[in-house]
């Protein structure tokens, strides 16, 4: 029967042959683990080390790695989001921002402020997910047009794809969006007591020294300006927390492979999940650099899927 | 050659052999939504805490020698009070918050510092009126009881007069409405606030709390289940008291005065009539016992 013959064809090699142009891609993360190795014989042991999922890597390794996970994920990264999370992820962003409240409703009469709006830095914001959102509550719900967005990212392939996206979206070329290529843990182009909101979306977790970043962030937020982060946490339900285990150990990592050919990345990804502190050691983290803690000091999302932390710089008193 | 006197021991030391564990020095539990990981430290100087320790009738060991009605830290509390002189005019919204905020010298950003935005300002309200009552009363000098014994010892060419428990809490009752005059027209919305279901068990907290409060001031001391019946009925007319204060004209309040009185003859009413029902309940059960044992039963 050659019809038959023709579906079971379709229907065997389809997928296969897919797979196979997938594998040939050159900026997969699984190439680079190769040339990772090489460099992992020359590093001396006296280099300090941290973690790379359940690796133990050297730190100035590490920066090259994750850079590498990034520029393979690019250009999948929200269709990936979506299928991963069942796209409850654009529900946590959309909390995040609505907490955050952004933009000055009531309007300022001391003269000596030349500018109304705040001053938002999105750190590891390279798709603009988060500055989007942020634009679009100032501008819709808090009727702020002043509000702008830094969008730094130390990835220059992810703020290719950012900067992309924002060419459909009004701020494009509006003097609110900027992007600029800047590794957290150290920003010398941005000065002291500059920035009103500091934001962070589910990137803390690649830093490789999450202290310091903490530190800087203190450091140019003005005083009684915010720090909020937002970050996947642990599940405290035993229960939910088995599923969700589940879920992410294997489901992930077969979308990974499946749907934009990286299994490694993936892996990555859920491991470096797994090693980020908790919501209460973190929140000790943020305390350690200086900021104070309102109430709890973090909200949890879906059960402790995700957590939103915050820290306020403290105002000094003469 | 004799022995050196043993060390003194420290409470610390006392406590940890007698009751094992260490955690009997742990502060006090605060309700919910007063816990805060950092706990704001006044500097008392040892003079104010000789006198603070007069006034208390009691000495506790784990309190703080200058209590607070409230857990805000240092700048909670500066950007809060600033926000309460913006609530007559923007009401208990995020917009007050947001001009007490600058006022305090922070940014629009930093209303982040509470967690439940304008249900906080209501709390600190609550809770910070509830402090002025209580430091009202305890003022050494001209007390609130002590001018309103005044006038009524004016009235009555009686010096030796002494206000009883019941008026003491109608004083106090009175006193706290009082102080919601300025922004009455906006406890509507602040009520509102209080009855949303995530706020109404925070709300009930402060409620029992003030409640708790003024039959303590009012120098109440029962220790029967009475303690809780009074408390659940003081909540009861103060709540209903604050409602009609929001619809209230009258100069100077007298009608919500006036619904107080009434709502406090009614309690007075209700508790005289489960009394009597109580009474006449324990003589029929007692003449019932008689008659049974009167034709023969062994009871």
């Amino acid at each position: 029967m050659p019809y038959r013959r023709s579906i079971w064809r379709t229907l065997h090699y389809k997928p296969k042959r897919k797979f196979t142009f997938l594998q040939t891609s050159y900026r997969c993360f699984s190439c680079s683990l190769n040339v990772g190795q090489v460099q992992q014989n020359k590093s001396k042991d006296t280099e300090r080390m941290t973690h790379f999922g359940f690796a133990t890597v050297p730190e100035s390794e590490k920066v090259l790695k994750v850079g590498a996970v990034f520029s393979s994920v690019a250009t999948s990264y929200d269709t990936m989001n979506d299928l991963m999370s069942l796209g409850i992820h654009r529900l946590w962003k959309d909390s995040f921002v609505r907490s955050l409240n952004p933009g000055s409703r009531l309007p300022r009469h001391d003269i000596d402020n030349k500018s109304n709006g705040w001053n938002i830095l999105d750190i590891a914001g390279g798709t603009g997910d988060i500055a989007f959102r942020m634009l679009d509550h100032a501008t819709n719900i808090n009727k702020d047009r002043e509000t702008r967005v830094t969008v730094a990212d130390i990835n220059s392939d992810m703020l290719v794809e950012g900067e992309k996206r924002s060419l459909e979206t009004p701020y494009y070329k509006s003097g609110r969006l900027t992007f600029m290529q800047a590794n957290a843990e150290s920003m010398p182009s941005i000065p002291d007591n500059s920035v009103d909101l500091y934001t962070v979306a589910f990137g803390i977790r690649n830093f490789t020294n999450k202290q310091s970043a903490l530190v800087e962030a203190f450091r140019v937020l003005k005083p009684g300006g915010v720090f909020a982060c937002l970050e996947f946490s642990r599940v405290s339900n035993n229960i939910f927390n088995e599923i969700y285990k589940r879920w992410s150990f294997s489901a992930i990592p077969l979308i990974g492979q499946v749907v934009a050919g990286d299994r490694a990345s993936y892996q990555y990804l859920v491991e470096s999940i797994e090693n980020f502190p908790s919501q209460k050691e973190f929140r000790g983290m943020i305390q350690a650099a200086g900021f104070m803690i309102p109430g709890q000091g973090y909200e949890n999302l879906t059960g402790g899927i995700a957590a939103i932390h915050k820290g306020v710089k403290p105002v000094l008193k003469m | 050659m004799q022995q050196p006197p043993p060390p003194p021991r420290s409470i610390e030391c006392i406590q940890r052999r007698y009751f094992g564990v260490k955690r009997h020095l742990a502060p006090p539990p605060q309700h919910y939504h007063q816990r805060s990981p950092i706990r704001p430290q006044y500097p008392v100087s040892a003079q104010a805490q000789a006198q603070i320790r007069q006034r208390r009738p009691y000495h506790s060991h784990f309190q703080s020698v200058f209590p607070t009605t409230h857990e805000y830290t240092h700048s909670q509390t500066a950007i809060l009070s600033a926000a309460l002189e913006h609530v007559p005019e923007h009401g208990f919204t995020l917009e007050a918050l947001t001009l007490g905020a600058r006022d305090a010298g922070f940014l629009d950003v930093s209303v982040q510092l509470f967690s439940r935005r304008e249900f906080d300002l209501v709390l600190f309200w609550l809770a910070s009126r509830r402090g002025l009552l209580k430091g009202k009363v305890e003022e050494e000098e001209e007390g609130l009881f002590d001018n309103v014994i005044d006038e009524d010892t004016r009235a009555r060419g009686n010096n030796t007069s002494r206000l009883s428990v019941d008026e003491k809490v109608k004083v106090l009752v009175m006193e706290r409405l009082r102080m919601n005059e300025k922004i009455v027209h906006r406890w509507q919305d602040a009520l509102a606030l209080m009855s949303f279901p995530t706020n109404v068990p925070l709300s009930l907290s402060e409620l029992h709390t003030l409640s708790s409060d003024i039959l303590y001031l009012a120098g109440d001391t029962s220790v029967d289940a009475s303690w809780y019946t009074k408390r659940l009925s003081l909540s009861t007319i103060y709540a209903s008291a604050e409602f009609f204060m929001t619809q209230d004209a009258s100069p100077d309040f007298t009608a919500t005065e006036a619904f107080v009185d009434r709502r406090i003859e009614d309690n007075k009413a209700i508790s005289e009539k489960i009394k009597n029902v109580k009474q006449c309940l324990r003589v029929m059960a007692g003449t019932a016992v008689g008659l049974g044992r009167s034709w023969g039963m062994k009871l």
